[in-house]
């Protein structure tokens, strides 16, 4: 694709749509048969959602909220919204109940494309967000009366697209904030189109992705999506977390995007099986395991261990790491297949420059997003005003442009899923509570704790089993709240207060020091 | 059934095998990470015939939960 020509996703949608047109995009499991949407359908499919919004728009820039996986109704939403200058917000198919409202109010929400499991909550949506006057289900459902996507497809016509500006805000993001409160991530089409094509890589229209990352992080949405309609590769959709293993062995792709954390257990359960089967060499089993075909490994969203890389390597299939966040669209630094080198997270992306502050990695590139929706003060914060981005990472830059990360500024615990948990999301969930002195949540071995020191006056008419079994009883509860990677899993309990700072922070250095509960 | 959860799991993690009790925790007890508790349910469905649902498996956290979740799916 002529990069010159691309400079919004309206022009990428439309030129992958006449440089691959029939060609299949998008493959999604029905069934034992599987549904293939082309280059040319999808491009075709969102004229149809942009004339329904237009409809309903009366001329006015809108912002629409989509909510759902990796699918061809999904991404009809998202480019139908963007390609005729409307703001796209994409949201976490975890989030739930008033989670849900506050993010689609903050973002000024006016369309909703929701997957069907959240139709049991439309009524409660629609008491909490007066201001959404359409909803979509992006499947069909008889058991609603709202507009489902096939009935668009089916009813309208496909827009005429005006063009649109590259400096045209995109997309809304959430991403997790140190404050507790996830912040709005604002992207034009610039932004990320330039992540789009600053750098090539070795993919070609044979390429087969099986995509197995949340679309609603934009690591997954530009390197998954915007690269394959680049490139002409085929996206095929992992239905389900549980079904990654089932659907390797199915779509037999070709390249993978990755977390860390599904690269280690994948290559554990090789070595494991090449422990209880010794005939079958390491090789043969991982061809078995990955389809047969895979010719490497993309890696983001956390930490990849050194010694992980070099035991692909040994397998034939190389690993390249990269790095970046949703406010660079998301890449900072990147590798290829071919690079040998070990423990950095590759090389500084093309248009990138990257300086270090006081050991804190700085980036300014046009994929740097204009700032934090309606946020100001923490646009501030992480914002230079002549457009450097403080990552909050710490790290070095070698003399051939490797990037090394060494730490984080800021407190959010990575899991090794690449999930980031703002501990102060968690701590909130505590406030109030008359047995909590104060309480701090971090990760101990990957595991997130939450360590607390009991408040004396509940101490002083209550014994401390009580306490122990009202902490107990109350992590259950935030528990079956919060998702997966968010639940607490080991509990301390302290006798000494809190060291705090004299504005009476807690000083977060100082955790593992109560007693660990059974 | 137990058997088989149990040989299934020593596919993922590096336990004494007679750690594996119904009382086990996976994540505490059986040093199972979020990813391999997911792989092995997805793999408890291809091996069993059944259908794991997402929003079901949220309070899952013991080998006994998890037998008992299978079984209460075969039955359906």
């Amino acid at each position: 694709m002529e990069k010159s020509r691309v400079k919004t996703l309206q022009d990428l949608i439309i030129l992958s749509a006449e440089e691959f047109g029939d060609k299949p995009f998008l493959r999604e499991k029905n069934g034992n048969s599987d549904v293939d949407t082309s280059f040319a359908q999808l491009c075709e499919n969102s004229r149809k959602v942009s004339s329904f919004i237009a409809e309903r728009s009366n001329g006015e820039h809108i912002h629409a909220a989509v909510i759902g996986g990796t699918g061809s109704a999904y991404l009809t939403a998202y480019f139908g919204t963007v390609c005729m200058g409307n703001v796209i917000v994409p949201l976490d198919a975890q989030l739930a109940g008033e989670d849900l409202c506050d993010h689609l109010r903050r973002a000024d929400v006016s369309i909703f494309f929701y997957d069907k499991k959240f139709a049991p909550q439309l009524d409660d949506i629609k008491k909490g967000c007066p201001m959404i006057k359409t909803f979509v289900s992006l499947q069909d459902d008889e058991n609603s009366q709202e507009f489902t996507m096939s009935k668009i497809l089916e009813s309208y016509g496909a827009m005429d697209w005006q063009p649109v500006k590259p400096s045209d805000l995109s997309s809304i993001l959430y991403t997790s904030g140190t404050t507790g409160k996830s912040k709005g991530v604002m992207l034009t089409h610039s932004n990320l189109i330039d992540n789009t094509m600053c750098q090539d890589n070795e993919s070609t229209p044979d390429d087969v992705l099986l995509s197995v990352l949340p679309i609603h992080h934009v690591y997954c949405f530009t390197c998954d999506i915007l690269l394959s309609l680049r490139y002409g590769c085929l996206v095929c959709v992992n239905d389900s977390i549980f079904r990654i293993a089932q659907n390797l062995k199915r779509f037999k792709p070709t390249v993978m995007l990755l977390v860390p954390m599904i690269a280690e257990t994948t290559y554990k359960r090789i070595k494991a099986v090449h422990e209880s089967s010794p005939e079958k060499s390491m090789k043969e089993i991982a061809d078995s395991v990955f389809g047969g075909r895979l010719k490497g490994i993309y890696s983001g969203g956390a930490y990849l261990n050194p010694e992980l890389v070099m035991n692909y390597r040994e397998l034939g299939i190389p690993i390249a790491q990269g790095y970046g966040m949703t406010e660079c669209s998301p890449r900072i630094s990147t590798a290829n297949w071919k690079d040998e080198s070990v423990g950095d997270v590759g090389t500084i992306v093309n248009g990138c420059e990257v300086k270090i502050v006081d050991g804190e990695i700085w980036a300014k590139s046009p994929s740097v997003m204009q700032g934090y929706y309606k946020n100001p003060e923490a646009t501030a914060e992480s914002l230079t005003p002549d457009g450097w981005l403080m990552t909050g990472d710490l790290g070095h830059v070698d003399e051939k442009n490797h990037l090394f990360i060494t730490g984080r500024k800021k407190n959010l615990i990575i899991l090794s899923n690449g999930e980031n948990v703002s501990p102060e999301e968690l701590e909130n969930k505590f406030s109030g509570l008359d047995w909590v002195g104060d309480v701090l949540v971090y990760a101990e071995d990957g595991v997130i704790t939450a360590e607390v020191y009991f408040s004396p006056e509940y101490l002083s008419s209550h014994s401390r089993e009580e306490a122990v079994e009202q902490f107990r009883t109350h992590v259950d509860s935030i528990n079956k709240t919060v998702p997966f990677a968010k639940t607490i899993h080991c509990l301390r309990v302290r006798d000494v207060e809190f060291d705090k700072t004299t504005s009476k922070k807690i000083r977060r250095n100082q955790a593992v020091q109560g007693e660990k509960l059974d | 059934m137990f058997e088989q959860i149990k040989e299934t799991i020593l596919q993922y993690v590096d336990v004494d095998p007679e750690k594996i009790t119904p009382e086990a925790r996976f994540i505490e007890d059986l040093c199972f990470n979020s990813y391999d508790f997911i792989s092995l349910l997805g793999e408890l469905e291809e091996n069993f015939g059944v259908s794991v649902n997402e929003e079901e498996v949220v309070g899952l956290a013991t080998v006994g939960d998890v037998m008992e979740y299978v079984e209460k799916l075969q039955q359906n």
